[in-house]
């Protein structure tokens, strides 16, 4: 069992807190998306996992080892923290080799892991005729070349085009499939509800929620009904009978909040209100993380929309 | 972790990239021109010393290996490609002390093949002027400046690692070799002596009559470098990465 442990994990730049008093812990087995606006210390916290800045309390460990200590860390941990750390000048392949080379892993590795992230055909061309996207399939490829069992990746979809997109979303499902513990940073709520079984979401360097995802989007928004009717009157006399309230869109729609499908589906047919569609708003991780976030005074929005 | 691994992905680093083959190249390349354009020319100076005189592809030659120890260093500040390195090596000093057995190795080595073929071509130009040298003093100039193109470089890579910027390095190291070799050093005495580029090249004259001998000369430039690489190991280890 190989889990990222975060224990009242705190950094300070000057007199700014990063991450202040963090405590979670990034499971195996299951994709776990690490959310939070921008400046609200996911790239920090990764960091500091790397033992690459210093925390000015608390600790982090991989493993249950500090990642410092472990010997050739590649073969346990991967990550990508930013796409432009591979050097211009450098040929994609060399790039990868001189990472090799260091944790003593085959060269044979490299090949695998250009195949595996589809920049093979363009590995002898210099880094810094690569797009964006190019940048961020290397920096994925040499976070996977000692195939750890912990991968972090911040930002993962940054640049990529769709087909890279559906391609990090199977390949961030494989991993967690393979039993391996992964965590990915984004911003973009559609993006994480396609791979994250689990949550990690932080505001201002404070953990605001740790939970599976389904439960944290069942908590956080209200369902609600979605009906068409050539019988506006019918329709409002029927739900106000059993309690409920609709309100009308330019469609012509109706929404019924804090409501079940099948309460509504029962009601207006007992009532013989003419149905021309019925269906539950899917809730998504978007109203979720708005309605988590405006609660925070920090990040609270003009208007609220869920 | 072992140190070997360190150390080829630290070579790798250096043959991978073009402009540090080049800058070596470069180093080559100026200073056996010059030395060879130098044996050529008219000279008579009283104060003329044949070794120096061979060897005077030194002045640009030093430029060459400040930049490439300057380089070695900045190039992981490139996009915050240290961060991927110390998360490879996590242990700081051992990298850096990979990355600097590489770079002095690869300048003592391009530093004596340098010196060789510079003595070489100045000596076909200065002819019987260069007669009164000894093959003691001639080794002693081949290897003394390839150890002070090496220190030189370490120096350099010392102060980038503490400044975190190639650009910084360049512009306090290469105006003060230019300064103080040109416009202070030929005048002043005493203190200027001891001056990181004064010192080394001591090694490099067939006589000398200052405080330092060749090898004491060296040894200053060495605490010089010595200090800057302390400073920079001690940034580089203390600070986020």
């Amino acid at each position: 069992m190989t889990s990222i442990d975060v224990r009242n994990l705190t950094k300070e730049y000057g007199t700014r807190r990063a991450v202040d008093d963090l405590t979670f812990t990034v499971r195996p087995g299951r994709v776990t998306g690490f959310l939070g606006p921008n400046g609200a210390g996911k790239s920090t916290t990764m960091r500091l996992v790397l033992g690459l800045d210093r925390p000015a309390s608390g600790a982090a460990t991989v493993g249950g080892r500090p990642y410092t200590a472990l010997t050739e860390p590649l073969r346990h941990v991967g990550a990508l923290l930013d796409a432009d750390a591979a050097h211009g000048s450098r040929t994609a392949r060399d790039h990868l080799r001189v990472l090799a080379a260091s944790n003593r892993l085959p060269a044979s590795r490299v090949d695998e892991v250009l195949e595996e992230t589809g920049i093979a055909p363009v590995a002898r061309r210099r880094v810094r005729t690569y797009s964006l996207g190019m940048r961020q399939r290397l920096g994925i490829a040499a976070a996977l070349l000692g195939d750890p069992e912990v991968v972090m990746l911040d930002e993962p979809s940054n640049g990529l085009d769709p087909e890279g997109i559906i391609w990090i979303r199977g390949l961030l499902r494989r991993l967690a499939a393979e039993g391996r513990t992964v965590l990915v940073s984004s911003h973009l709520m559609n993006e994480t509800a396609s791979f994250a079984d689990h949550l990690v979401v932080l505001g201002r360097g404070r953990l605001l929620a740790d939970l599976p995802m389904r439960e944290f989007i069942d908590a956080r928004v209200q369902p609600r009904v979605r009906v068409r009717t050539s019988d506006a009157t019918g329709l409002k006399a029927a739900l106000a009978g059993h309690g409920h309230q609709a309100e009308q869109h330019e469609d012509g729609s109706w929404t019924v909040r804090h409501a079940r499908v099948e309460d509504i589906g029962r009601a207006l047919s007992g009532a013989g209100v003419p149905i021309l569609e019925l269906a539950a708003s899917e809730a998504t991780l978007e109203q979720a993380y708005l309605d988590l976030t405006a609660t925070e005074a920090e990040f609270a929005a003009p208007h609220r929309e869920v | 972790m072992s140190f070997t691994p360190v150390l080829r992905s630290e070579a790798l680093k250096v043959l991978s990239l073009r402009s540090l083959c080049g800058t070596l190249l470069a180093l080559f390349a100026v200073t056996t021109a010059f030395s060879a354009l130098a044996g050529v020319s008219e000279t008579s100076d009283p104060g003329f010393d044949p070794l120096f005189m061979a060897l005077s592809g030194v002045a640009p030659g030093q430029i060459a290996a400040i930049a490439f120890g300057a380089t070695v260093v900045s190039s992981e500040f490139h996009g915050n490609g240290i961060r991927l390195s110390l998360a490879a090596v996590p242990r700081r000093g051992r990298w850096f002390a990979a990355k600097l057995t590489v770079a002095a190795a690869a300048t003592f080595g391009t530093g004596l093949l340098t010196a060789s073929a510079a003595l070489v071509a100045a000596r076909a130009g200065l002819g019987s002027e260069a007669a009164g040298l000894t093959a003691g003093e001639q080794v002693r100039g081949v290897v003394g400046l390839a150890a002070y193109f090496t220190l030189m470089a370490l120096l350099a890579a010392g102060l980038t690692a503490l400044f975190r910027s190639g650009v910084a390095t360049l512009s306090t190291l290469i105006p003060f070799v230019l300064v103080v070799s040109f416009v202070i050093g030929d005048v002043a005495g005493g203190a200027t002596d001891f001056l990181p580029d004064k010192a080394g090249q001591v090694v490099i004259h067939q006589t000398h009559d200052g405080h330092l001998g060749p090898w004491t000369g060296l040894g200053v430039t060495a605490l010089w470098a010595g200090a800057a690489l302390l400073a920079g190991a001690r940034r580089l280890r203390r600070g986020d990465a």
